[in-house]
């Protein structure tokens, strides 16, 4: 609030910081002055990286890269690439590790950048541009770096540069010693403009990077393949590659697709579903490894493109003190890992969980469900919460349909007589949906001393099935 | 004179007696005559045990119910897989029996072995209780081997003529129903109590 009272041009113009700080007659318009006048938004430091030669690709492989380090990224077409490092710093043990581990970034990306850091992100630039690896970490010393860099490195239009050249202005030191009016005048308001942003004097809102939602990688192979190990291998690079996207995004993927296109068939499409969201490419290349063996090819594959469309922000959680089993130490990350093995191998429906419904039928009475979510620390149960159903006793195994019973003498059989004990319990129910039931069930015991859920039915031909299993 | 050395030799901290094997304690199995028969007071807490039965549902489950409620409610409850189960574990049964639900998980398929090697070793289950057909000794040491690594309980029911074959679990049970509930006869157990046990079932009508 207090900036927008100083209109800027009653502020002196041709003075750098440390001869308008002695100017000012009183602090409140000292302290305006300074950060007016040098430095950008308070607490900024950029890193500007100048990248001769990049290719477009390559520009937003580094922006994506880059992401590690900070997540305001802007890149500056057709070369630059600039971050806002300052809350990063004490991260990387200061200017000095964070030089060396961004360096290390971009050989890993075989480009060789000059890095500058300065408060304002065009100044940052622009000192990288004139192939100074400069850190101007005060923003009062700003001016003073920036004075004796050449202003080709400003990538003003060339007749302008050559007009100012005339007048023997080849510095930036010597643009902003001109008088602005007239200089807005003769070059134009943008390049008066631009100066301002460059010394901090007016702050530049720079548009983040945001990276590409999608994972989608395809590579054409030298050769057609058919073993499943050498495939594994030919992805490996694509894995590689999803890996650094999930690092710099900070997300998982749940779904994992790779598609394996032939010569004359259509693609081969094999999808692993996981049910945690997974970071570890080595984990994913093991899962798709697994599906990758119980496939059957019905030709070469030519090429190959692993996609991962639905991302999910990834929290890594903590690990666990104990292991689990151990005091108490629960299992989270391996119950997931052993759902996904199973699944890979098995097949999506062969891992399942359980669930009761409230119904009276036995049939209606429970479901399968997802397997139960990963174990998580919760209060030990105490006393049975859940009521016990007031219907009376039920079998731990019920078979998928009733069985009928041979009757001998209107009395049930399997396997020899059955012994029927106890009192009966009538279920009579379902007449809404037709799925009607009248049964009355006893316990039975068999001749081997099995004991049996069994029924007959109150309708006509009054059958006696078997139904369960007391286990 | 000649006891006195033999107390002596015996004291040598080379020599191992079997009576003074460390017990770790166990899972309490819920009933107390069966508690007091087996080694450690209760199920082992890690391992493989074998409950072999002349038929199924001869009562093989109800004996390991008390103590798969008692897993399955605890703090930090890992999972109880069941793997390849003959027939389908009926949820309301499991449910009055105190058993939570969250924590159980049925494997199907083609591969119960297999299945039952990757629970065990995993960590993630407490128990894994499994129905295999015939497998061989070699098997069942890889399996008893996943459990120890795994920290993991696993119950594998077999026929009773696999009684005669050797196993490297570390309890066998041997189980056929009475009139009144089961009898319990201890095949193998590091403990040097033999015989058998009757359990019985309360509230079971004759």
């Amino acid at each position: 609030m207090r900036l927008s009272l100083w209109p800027a041009d009653a502020l002196p113009v041709d003075a750098g910081p440390a001869r308008a700080a002695p100017a000012a007659p009183a602090t409140p318009l000292r302290t305006l002055t300074r950060r007016h006048a040098a430095g950008g938004r308070a607490g900024e430091l950029w890193a500007g990286l100048h990248l001769p030669g990049i290719n477009p690709e390559k520009l937003q492989q580094l922006a994506v890269c880059a992401q590690r380090f900070t997540p305001r990224v802007s890149p500056a077409p057709p070369d630059g690439l600039l971050l806002e490092v300052q809350g990063s710093l004490h991260l990387f043990a200061g200017v000095a590790g964070l030089r060396g581990a961004l360096m290390s970034e971009c050989l890993r990306l075989q480009v060789q950048p000059v890095l500058a850091f300065a408060p304002a992100a065009l100044a940052a630039l622009v000192v990288a541009r004139a192939g100074k690896p400069l850190a101007v970490m005060d923003p009062a010393q700003l001016t003073g770096q920036l004075a004796s860099l050449p202003l080709a490195s400003l990538r003003w239009p060339p007749d302008t540069l050559a007009r100012l050249a005339r007048m023997g202005v080849r510095t930036i030191g010597a643009a902003l010693r001109l008088p602005r009016a007239g200089f807005a005048r003769r070059f134009g308001a943008a390049q008066l403009a631009m100066l301002d942003v460059l010394t901090g004097r007016t702050p530049e809102v720079r548009v983040t990077f945001h990276a590409p939602e999608r994972f989608r990688r395809r590579r054409e192979l030298s050769c057609e393949l058919e073993n499943h190990d050498l495939l594994l291998a030919a992805l490996a690079p694509l894995f590689a590659a999803l890996g650094a996207f999930l690092r710099a995004r900070q997300c998982g993927v749940v779904e994992l697709e790779c598609r394996l296109t032939h010569r004359h068939v259509p693609a081969t499409r094999c999808v692993v579903r996981l049910a945690a969201p997974a970071t570890d490419v080595q984990r994913l290349a093991g899962l798709l490894g697994e599906r990758l063996s119980a496939l059957s090819l019905p030709e070469p594959v030519r090429a190959c493109e692993l996609c991962a469309a639905a991302l999910v922000p990834h929290q890594p959680g903590s690990n666990g003190l104990w292991q689990p089993g151990e005091h108490g130490g629960s299992a989270g990350t391996e119950a997931c890992g052993l759902i996904e093995r199973l699944r890979a191998r098995l097949g999506s429906e062969a891992v399942h969980g359980l669930t009761r419904l409230e119904a009276h039928r036995p049939e209606h009475a429970w479901a399968i469900t997802e397997p139960p979510p990963a174990a998580g620390r919760r209060g030990a149960l105490t006393g049975c919460s859940a009521a016990v159903p007031a219907a009376g006793r039920r079998p731990l195994w019920l078979l998928p349909a009733p069985q009928r019973l041979c009757v001998r003498d209107g009395l049930p059989r399997r396997r020899g007589p059955l012994r029927l004990v106890g009192e009966p319990e009538r279920i009579e129910t379902g007449w809404w949906d037709g799925g009607e039931i009248a049964r009355d069930y006893y316990t039975a015991v068999d001749i081997h001393g099995v004991r049996l859920w069994i029924f007959r039915e109150r309708a006509a031909p009054h059958g006696w099935f078997l139904h369960g299993v007391f286990g | 004179m000649g006891g006195d050395a033999l107390t002596r030799l015996l004291e040598h901290p080379a020599i191992w007696r079997g009576r003074s094997a460390a017990h770790q304690r166990g899972l309490p199995t819920g009933f107390a005559a069966l508690d007091a028969y087996l080694p450690g007071y209760g199920w082992p807490r890690t391992g493989l045990i074998e409950i072999l039965v002349s038929r199924f549902g001869s009562g093989e489950l109800y004996l390991l119910l008390p103590a798969l409620a008692a897993l399955t409610r605890a703090a930090a409850a890992r999972w109880c897989v069941w793997v390849a189960p003959p027939l389908m574990p009926f949820a309301p049964a499991l449910v009055s029996q105190g058993i939570v639900l969250d924590r159980v998980a049925v494997v199907g398929g083609a591969r119960p072995l297999w299945a039952l090697e990757q629970a065990l070793g995993s960590g993630a289950c407490d128990v894994a209780l499994a129905w295999a057909r015939q497998p061989k000794a070699r098997e069942i040491r890889r399996l008893q081997l996943a459990a120890e690594r795994g920290r993991t309980l696993g119950v594998l029911f077999r026929p009773r003529r696999a009684a005669r074959e050797a196993s490297a679990a570390v309890l066998r049970l041997s189980l056929q129903p009475i009139t009144a509930g089961v009898r319990i006869t201890l095949l193998k157990g590091r403990s040097a109590v033999r015989g058998a046990v009757d359990l019985l079932r309360p509230g079971w009508p004759a």
